[in-house]
């Protein structure tokens, strides 16, 4: 892809998700004028970028965009749910067409159908698309576009105007000639007009306007522009508004032909009452500078319109008809004739350059802008991330670092095999202990680079909880429930893979929240004396090696009976169960597999997936789900996950000769008993641990595969805890614990629900890590 | 350099900037009959312009570039007595 | 040796238009908001042409330009804005801060030369 592209498309990312927070923001707090301000700047910037690759679906749809947020920006429009509805759907919009960008480089087919309503929808409360117009309009007559000679003319000399105007004259041309009379502060703004003037086209005669008096050669102030010029030339008059467009106050251009030059020279009044119309500009402007100002910005828009949309047909007639309506208004009537986009465009900028912008503030002596204020309290504050250098790399880099990482960790445990055969092999103790100490080392720097490559991958949990606002204002609009989200602590890090992991599971409870836990209305709410509007509350803190994320709703809570009469009806739970259980194991049945508590089964939530799919997501992450719940006060739900979960520490052991490693956070201790020991308690072997019975799991067998221990042997077991049961694994041998890299299972392993992944370890043997889970239930359903 | 001040004459030559405007003034307001060669300037400043026109040194040697040759050395010329000296005259 | 400043707090465009000036044979120097500029202005960099977008976090490209003016050696270096279509008052009030002219986005590599031929003698 085209470097600039992709790096458009990762700034969009960012601004994208600017522009969702800060409008759900907005909504809250319509008043505030910096947040108004940056999503502007965020859709601005948009704009100015999409302009640089062809999609102009996309530019004229930010376009719409920016023009509605620039007049909430300026206070002519309050900004109400509607519009943010709107606005968030060009941008959902536009996150579909950047996702399409990204994978074919080009917009959708259908994005200029799919843009047409949403830009409708945005300009509608800025009065939509300029009025269409109702009356006929007029024939158009042969206007003529001779200006009457101005009296500068005589700067030029006049034997060259003499000449010229017969020439002219002779040829039935006409030329353009220009004043130039720049302010005596113009190099302060780094003008140079006698730069400018050189680079005009075909140009015949140069003047000078001297300063009506020059100062004496001691005051002269050299930085102070004290004269003008007049020039003729043979450029047409879109030449000449392009090369002096930043200087239009300083220029003015007339078009004379020979007859107009030499009635001048006659000394004779003008033919055309130019001036006459320039005067009623004027009094118009004085007269009424609000009806004047609306008649600028009317023929501003008519401009842009005919600029940016190439309006053709009655679109055309309508700006055509607005056009003579604000001409009319400024005292300049226009003949509006039959419309041309060329001669309609021309004449508005005609209007526009003869009628200068009304002063913004004639009348009565308004509060400073708001917006300007907050600029000056930015660019004063000398607080800010002022040199902080962000740098943006690529996730795949930052994997392959980790990658990179893991292998160095294989390598370096390889030094711990080789010292062992240093000993073993070569019987050099002195060649074991050094290369033991140059692994000491080695292990000191790949921890710290561990470390390092950790931190880089670390990202706050807003960026889990970012899409909530947006998630839980739909939701509620939807279930017309009113719901408040709270968020808290936010800035707690976790390695982005568990955030990007997190994601799914907390939607999914956050969905349930509003789905099954708030109130079916407001008004059951404050039937049961609480506020109508529901909070949720999602709350992340650190702990230690875990991250703990919390769902909280004050919604009606789980009524445990019930959910323990469900449980028995589906079969879940067995009558003796159900007389026996427990408030807090009743609502944990809420996870068993096929669990639902919605009486009605909703769109929302899905059918019957709901928290079984959570558990099992969060427990491949390592991580824990439980739930409290207070019928009538709410339910909390709570993730406690690792920190990060690219490193695994495992604990390697082995049966039938193979090895395999075990999560360390499971091992609770390993033990050595007498085979006689071991007891059974109907099929099931047990041990007896401290006056506890647990049961043990021949793992081979589970897995299996083919051993015989020897019977004279010591059993190996591995006491395993896996929800809150404890249970003994019976081994082979017991290897050390090991940092590892876990992958994903690939290729024809990857449905053996067994194992959770592969590792490299160190002397190169690939690993499988076991998921304890599943390795129980194959062994219970050996037996 | 674009600006070559000596007891008497100033030689200018190509890009004549507002930042020569200021010295070149100075050295004007200073200089008893002072000359300026323009010969190889291609461009002048507003400001060196305005200089020029006001304290009117004779043009000793006229510009080659076209733009300032045709259209800045009449002006020069035209203002109010400042004599300028045939173009032909060697630099 | 033509130096052209660009300040703009996206990215894309510091990127498009550095790539058009320095395939021209301009240096390049970029910030990403007008107190970073301000920052390398102090530090002695001396661009012939600023060329800044007008909305930009930390310090918006009018108060830059009126800033920069009087920086050190800045005072008659030509400055552009760059703004969009729509943004007229902006140029105005730009040119009030002592802004020289402006671009309008999207900026092609024509636009972009042309004007700096415009605005910068002898670039």
């Amino acid at each position: 892809m085209n470097p600039l592209l992709a790096q458009f498309l990762a700034e969009a990312a960012d601004l994208l998700t600017q522009v969702d927070e800060g409008l759900l923001q907005l909504e809250r707090d319509p008043g505030d004028p910096e947040l108004v301000n940056e999503v502007f700047r965020a859709a601005h910037t948009f704009k100015g970028s999409s302009g640089l690759f062809d999609f102009p679906e996309l530019t004229r749809l930010t376009h719409a965009a920016e023009d509605l947020l620039d007049a909430v920006r300026g206070g002519r429009l309050a900004l109400d749910s509607g519009m943010t509805d709107d606005l968030l759907a060009a941008f959902d919009l536009i996150r579909g067409w950047l996702a399409h960008v990204t994978a074919h480089e080009q917009l959708p087919a259908s994005a200029g159908a799919d843009a047409a309503g949403l830009i409708t929808k945005l300009r509608a409360p800025l009065g939509g698309e300029p009025a269409a117009a109702a009356d006929a309009t007029p024939a158009r007559s042969g206007a003529s576009t001779i200006d009457a000679a101005p009296d500068w003319l005589d700067q030029f000399d006049a034997e060259w105007l003499e000449e010229t105007a017969s020439w002219l004259v002779t040829t039935s041309a006409t030329m353009r000639f220009v004043r130039y009379t720049p302010d005596e502060g113009c190099f302060f703004r780094a003008e140079d007009p006698l730069h400018l003037i050189s680079q005009v086209p075909a140009l015949a005669k140069l003047g000078l306007v001297q300063p009506a008096a020059w100062p004496p050669p001691a005051d002269f102030d050299e930085y102070q522009c004290l004269i003008g010029f007049v020039l003729a030339t043979r450029a047409a008059v879109g030449e000449l508004n392009y090369l002096f467009r930043y200087v239009p106050d300083q220029i003015e251009t007339v078009e004379l032909d020979g007859t107009a030059i030499r009635r001048h020279l006659a000394g004779e009044a003008p033919a055309t009452p130019v001036e006459e119309q320039m005067a009623h500009v004027a009094e118009a402007v004085a007269g009424n500078l609000e009806l004047a100002r609306d008649a600028y910005d009317i023929l501003a828009a008519a401009q842009r319109s005919l600029n940016v949309d190439t309006p053709s047909g009655p679109r055309l007639a309508a700006v055509a008809h607005s056009v003579s309506a604000a001409a009319a208004a400024l005292g300049m009537p226009v003949e509006a004739g039959e419309p041309d986009l060329e001669s309609l465009t021309a004449r508005v900028s005609t209007l526009l350059d003869s009628a200068p912008p009304p002063p913004e503030e004639p009348v009565a002596p308004p509060p400073p802008p708001p917006m300007a204020a907050a600029d000056r309290g930015r660019a004063d504050d000398p607080g800010g991330q002022v040199g902080t250098r962000i740098l943006k790399v690529d996730q795949e880099k930052v994997d392959h670092l980790m990658e990179l990482v893991g292998e160095l960790n294989v390598a370096k445990n390889g030094l711990t095999f080789l010292a062992d055969a240093a000993e073993e092999e070569f019987g050099s103790r002195v060649l074991g202990r050094r290369i033991k100490d140059q692994y000491s080392g080695l292990h000191r720097i790949a921890e710290e680079l561990q470390a390092a490559v950790m931190d880089v991958r670390m990202l706050p949990l807003s960026v889990a909880f970012s899409r909530f606002p947006r998630l839980i204002r739909d939701l509620s609009r939807r279930l017309g429930k009113s719901v408040e989200l709270v968020t808290e602590g936010e800035d707690t890090m976790a390695d982005k893979d568990v955030i990007e992991a997190l994601g799914d599971p907390l939607v999914h409870l956050v969905r349930n929240s509003l789905d099954h836990g708030i109130e079916a209305s407001p008004a059951d709410r404050v039937a049961a004396g609480k506020p109508a509007a529901a909070t949720v509350t999602l709350t992340a803190v650190a702990d230690g090696d875990a991250v703990i994320v919390e769902i909280a709703d004050d919604g009606r809570g789980i009524d445990p009976d019930k959910v323990k009469r469900k449980a028995y009806e589906k079969g879940l739970i067995s009558e003796e169960e159900l007389e026996a259980m427990g408030d807090t194991d009743a609502v944990d049945l809420v996870f068993r597999p096929g669990f639902s508590t919605a009486d009605q089964v909703s769109d929302l939530s899905g059918r019957g997936v709901g928290m079984d799919a959570v558990r099992a997501s969060v427990e491949k992450l390592g991580g824990t789900v439980t739930m409290r719940s207070q019928l009538g006060r709410g339910t909390s739900t709570r993730l406690r996950l690792p920190l990060s979960m690219a490193v695994t520490q495992v604990m390697v052991i082995s049966v039938a000769g193979q090895r395999f490693g075990i999560p360390v956070d499971l091992v609770v201790e390993t033990v050595r008993v007498h085979a006689a020991e071991i007891g059974r308690v109907l099929h099931q072997e047990v041990v007896v641990l401290r006056d506890e019975v647990v049961p043990v799991v021949d793992l081979a067998r589970a897995l299996d595969m083919p051993w015989t221990p020897d019977p004279a042997a010591d059993r190996a077991i591995l006491i395993v805890s896996l929800h809150g049961q404890r249970v003994g694994l019976l081994v082979e041998q017991f290897h050390r614990e090991v940092d590892v890299i876990l992958k994903p299972m690939e290729g024809l392993l990857a449905y053996a629900d067994e194992f959770s992944g592969t590792a490299l370890l160190g002397d190169g043997l690939v690993l499988l890590v076991l998921n304890m889970k599943e390795v129980l239930n194959l062994a219970a359903r050996a037996q | 350099m674009p600006l070559e001040l000596n007891e008497t004459t100033a030689t200018l030559s190509g890009v004549v900037t507002v930042d020569e405007v200021e010295p070149l003034a100075a050295w004007l307001r200073i200089t008893d009959k002072p000359k300026v060669n323009l010969r190889r300037c291609n461009h002048l400043h507003t400001g060196a312009l305005q200089a020029l026109l006001l304290f009117q040194p004779r043009i000793t040697s006229s510009p080659t570039d076209a733009f300032l040759a045709t259209q800045v050395l009449p002006l020069l010329r035209g203002s109010s007595g400042g004599p300028v000296l045939p173009e032909s005259e060697p630099p | 040796m033509t130096t052209v400043m660009l300040v703009d707090d996206s990215a894309t465009m510091l990127m498009s238009l550095k790539s058009i000036l320095t395939k021209a044979g301009y240096t390049v120097e970029t910030a990403g908001h007008g107190k970073e500029a301000m920052e390398k202005l102090a530090k002695g960099v001396k661009p012939n042409l600023i060329i800044s977008d007008v909305n930009m976090p930390q310090m918006d490209g009018i108060t830059f330009v009126r800033e920069a003016r009087k920086a050190p050696g800045m005072r008659f270096t030509p400055m552009l804005m760059l703004t969009t279509e729509s943004e007229q008052t902006k140029r105005n009030e730009a040119k009030s801060a002592g802004a020289t002219g402006w671009l309008v986005k999207p900026v092609g590599p024509e636009q972009l030369l042309g004007v700096i031929k415009q605005v910068v003698p002898g670039a």
